[in-house]
């Protein structure tokens, strides 16, 4: 213990004396650290463990349709994305079986990324209340949008042709 | 053989160099001593017992642990800059078209005018910079999404999956977009 | 040793004589705390400050903080951990952090330098003395103290996904699980992994939802008993991970692949278990 405690305090008693320090040393050493700020939308709750240490987390009940159906679904909607993003490009505005095509791929693209977006952000086992509420808002808006988008597909232009004319007015 | 010497030897060390440890230990093991109870440890002086649960002492300082700083502190890099740019504009993006669908839909009931015609007036009638800026930020997003989702395509079917390849191909997307939104903008 | 040490200690305290009296006036208004210098810089000291996160479960009302070292580069040697190690040892003993094999092989002085996840061993310090280098415990992790993490669930998590081979049929010759040269192959890349917990904690995704999501580590492992020719379950191994938070969490954000200190590339291994789980 002595020869412990010894040294150290010559150490401190020499650091303060050390010329060396003065061109190096701050006013505190110590600084707050603020990136743990009380601010955080959805800090994570403390932390606690099931079961013991040697247990394993459960695994979940298989679940192709949310998992590797959905992944592929995902992937296809996305791979037809891009003939149908494309084409206005090469051939002015679509018919109306594209653009209905195009509107159905965006709706169903739209409503699986917003899926995902509450999923990372609000997940069910954290807020289970707001998870729901978030999921059903998405159901609403999606149905309106789909709603909305076919109405505009019969009593109007067309989305593309219509991007094509406000781009152009 | 070599053991036992040894063995003997450094009892014989501790009889000439410490006789009382000797004698101790000797009078402990004889089983006269054993069987008089010599050998057994007494305490003057009962320890408490303690009533806490031991398995809750850990989950009880598992409650105070702080969470190590992420966000705020990981170095900004290509790779997860380049994703949370593609979630932010993708969420940019089908919310916007999510909110006009909707107003539209609704826009009989509430007297907006959102038909293509209005529409078209409406952006016929800004000044030609307010046009470009308005064009350009709907466009950057556009591009940038659809771009980094053709490499996220790539990526899922395992090919450019190394660090020179994500590092390049994502400065690659990020030119490639701003480029062909600056083009649309002035189209 | 000891004797040496105190010598030279002794020459050191004949410096400050020489000391101008401008310096004694700043020495009682600006230094407050000078404990956490390089207790005997050499002759031409290249000093570097680093910034370490420091937490004390004792004291589990005060919030952590970024305490800052001082160190002369010139008697440092040239890795993060040699810096620590020698805080530990000549600055602050109370600096508290994991470390075992000092050669990359262990994992245990996993952390966050300068923004990035590695190996404090395997990490060279930056020379760049003007900068300040900061050190970090693993991103997200919950904290046991100062850059020691809880890595329980992280462990449980490996444990779920049965990292051992599991075989029904008995083997040929009764003797060894043999397999061809080019199925060992497919194992290379995904057996050189050592748990460091590097990856898994750089990703966002298991930054937000750790307890559902295994994160890239766990899954470059579950792909490591996936591509085994001799593994007899790969169907209920695939049926674990087909939900959609095991694996589906991840959205490719590569962060795994670029921080890995062994050079491997785990989100390659999970975009091949997600083709896996597709076909």
């Amino acid at each position: 213990m002595v020869s412990f405690a010894r040294p150290s305090l010559l150490r401190q008693t020499l650091a303060t004396r050390s010329p060396l320090l003065r061109q190096n040393v701050g006013v505190s050493q110590m600084v707050a650290f603020h990136a743990s700020a009380r601010k955080q939308i959805l800090p994570p709750l403390p932390q606690s463990l099931e079961g013991t240490m040697n247990d394993p987390v459960p695994v979940p009940k298989p679940h192709p349709s949310e998992g590797s159906y959905h992944w592929t679904f995902e992937r296809a909607v996305c791979v037809g994305l891009i003939p149908v993003c494309v084409a206005p490009f090469a051939a002015g505005s679509l018919n109306p079986v594209m653009d209905a095509v195009l509107c159905s791929l965006l709706v169903a693209h739209s409503h699986i990324g917003f899926q995902a977006a509450i999923i990372d952000y609000f997940r069910p086992q954290r807020v289970p209340k707001f998870n729901s509420l978030c999921n059903w808002l998405l159901r609403a808006f999606t149905l309106t949008t789909a709603v909305g988008l076919y109405e505009f597909e019969t009593n109007d232009v067309g989305v593309t042709e219509a991007l094509r004319r406000i781009w152009n007015a | 053989m070599f053991s036992q010497k040894v063995a003997q030897q450094s009892l014989r060390r501790l009889a000439v160099q410490q006789p009382l440890a000797m004698q101790w230990s000797m009078m402990r093991a004889t089983p006269a001593a054993v069987a008089l109870g010599k050998g057994i440890q007494s305490r003057p002086v009962s320890s408490s017992p303690n009533t806490e649960d031991p398995t809750q002492i850990l989950a009880k300082q598992r409650l105070n642990r702080p969470i190590a700083p992420h966000l705020t502190i990981y170095r900004p890099q290509i790779g997860w800059i380049g994703s949370s740019l593609h979630r932010i504009t993708g969420v940019a993006l089908s919310g916007t078209l999510y909110l006009w669908a909707t107003a539209y839909l609704a826009s009989p009931a509430i007297g907006w005018h959102l038909e293509s015609a209005s529409m078209v007036a409406a952006m016929g009638a800004l000044p030609l910079a307010a046009k470009v800026a308005l064009k350009a930020t709907l466009a950057l997003p556009f591009t940038y999404h659809c771009m980094n989702g053709v490499r996220h395509l790539i990526w899922d079917t395992g090919r450019a999956l190394t660090n020179p390849a994500i590092i390049k191909s994502g400065w690659t997307v990020i030119g490639l977009s701003v480029t062909s939104a600056i083009a649309l903008a002035f189209l | 040793m000891a004797s040496l040490r105190s010598t030279s200690r002794l020459f050191a305290a004949s410096r400050p004589l020489f000391r101008p009296a401008t310096f004694a006036r700043s020495y009682a208004t600006v230094e407050s705390t000078p404990k956490n210098v390089d207790p005997i810089p050499s002759e031409n000291p290249n000093m570097k400050t680093f910034k370490v996160y420091r937490w004390n479960p004792d004291k589990p009302s005060e919030k952590p903080n970024m305490e800052s070292y001082q160190l002369d580069l010139n008697k440092t040697g040239p890795m993060m951990l040699d810096a620590l190690i020698r805080i530990k040892n000549e600055i602050d003993p109370t600096l508290t952090f994991r470390r075992s094999c000092r050669e990359g092989i262990c994992g245990s002085c996993a952390m966050n330098i300068d923004g990035v996840n590695t190996l404090a061993c395997l990490c060279r310090i930056p020379t760049d003395t003007a900068k300040e280098s900061r050190i970090y415990p693993l991103p997200h992790t919950y904290v046991v103290k100062d850059l020691v993490p809880d890595l329980t669930l992280f462990y449980k998590q490996y444990k779920s996904i049965k990292p051992y081979l599991q075989r029904d049929t008995p083997t040929e010759d009764g003797l060894e699980n043999r397999q061809s040269p080019e199925d060992r192959k497919k194992l290379d890349g995904l057996y050189e992994c050592i748990l460091c917990a590097c990856c898994s904690t750089s990703c966002p995704s298991y930054w937000w939802n750790s307890e559902e999501y295994l994160g890239p580590a766990i899954l470059l492992q579950s792909y490591r008993w996936l591509a085994d020719s001799r593994d007899e379950r790969t169907a209920e191994r695939k049926a674990a991970l087909d939900n959609s938070m095991s694996v589906y969490r991840c959205h490719t954000i590569l962060n795994c692949t670029r921080t890995c200190p062994k050079g491997l590339n785990p989100g390659l291994a999970i975009a091949e278990t997600k083709k896996m789980l597709a076909a």
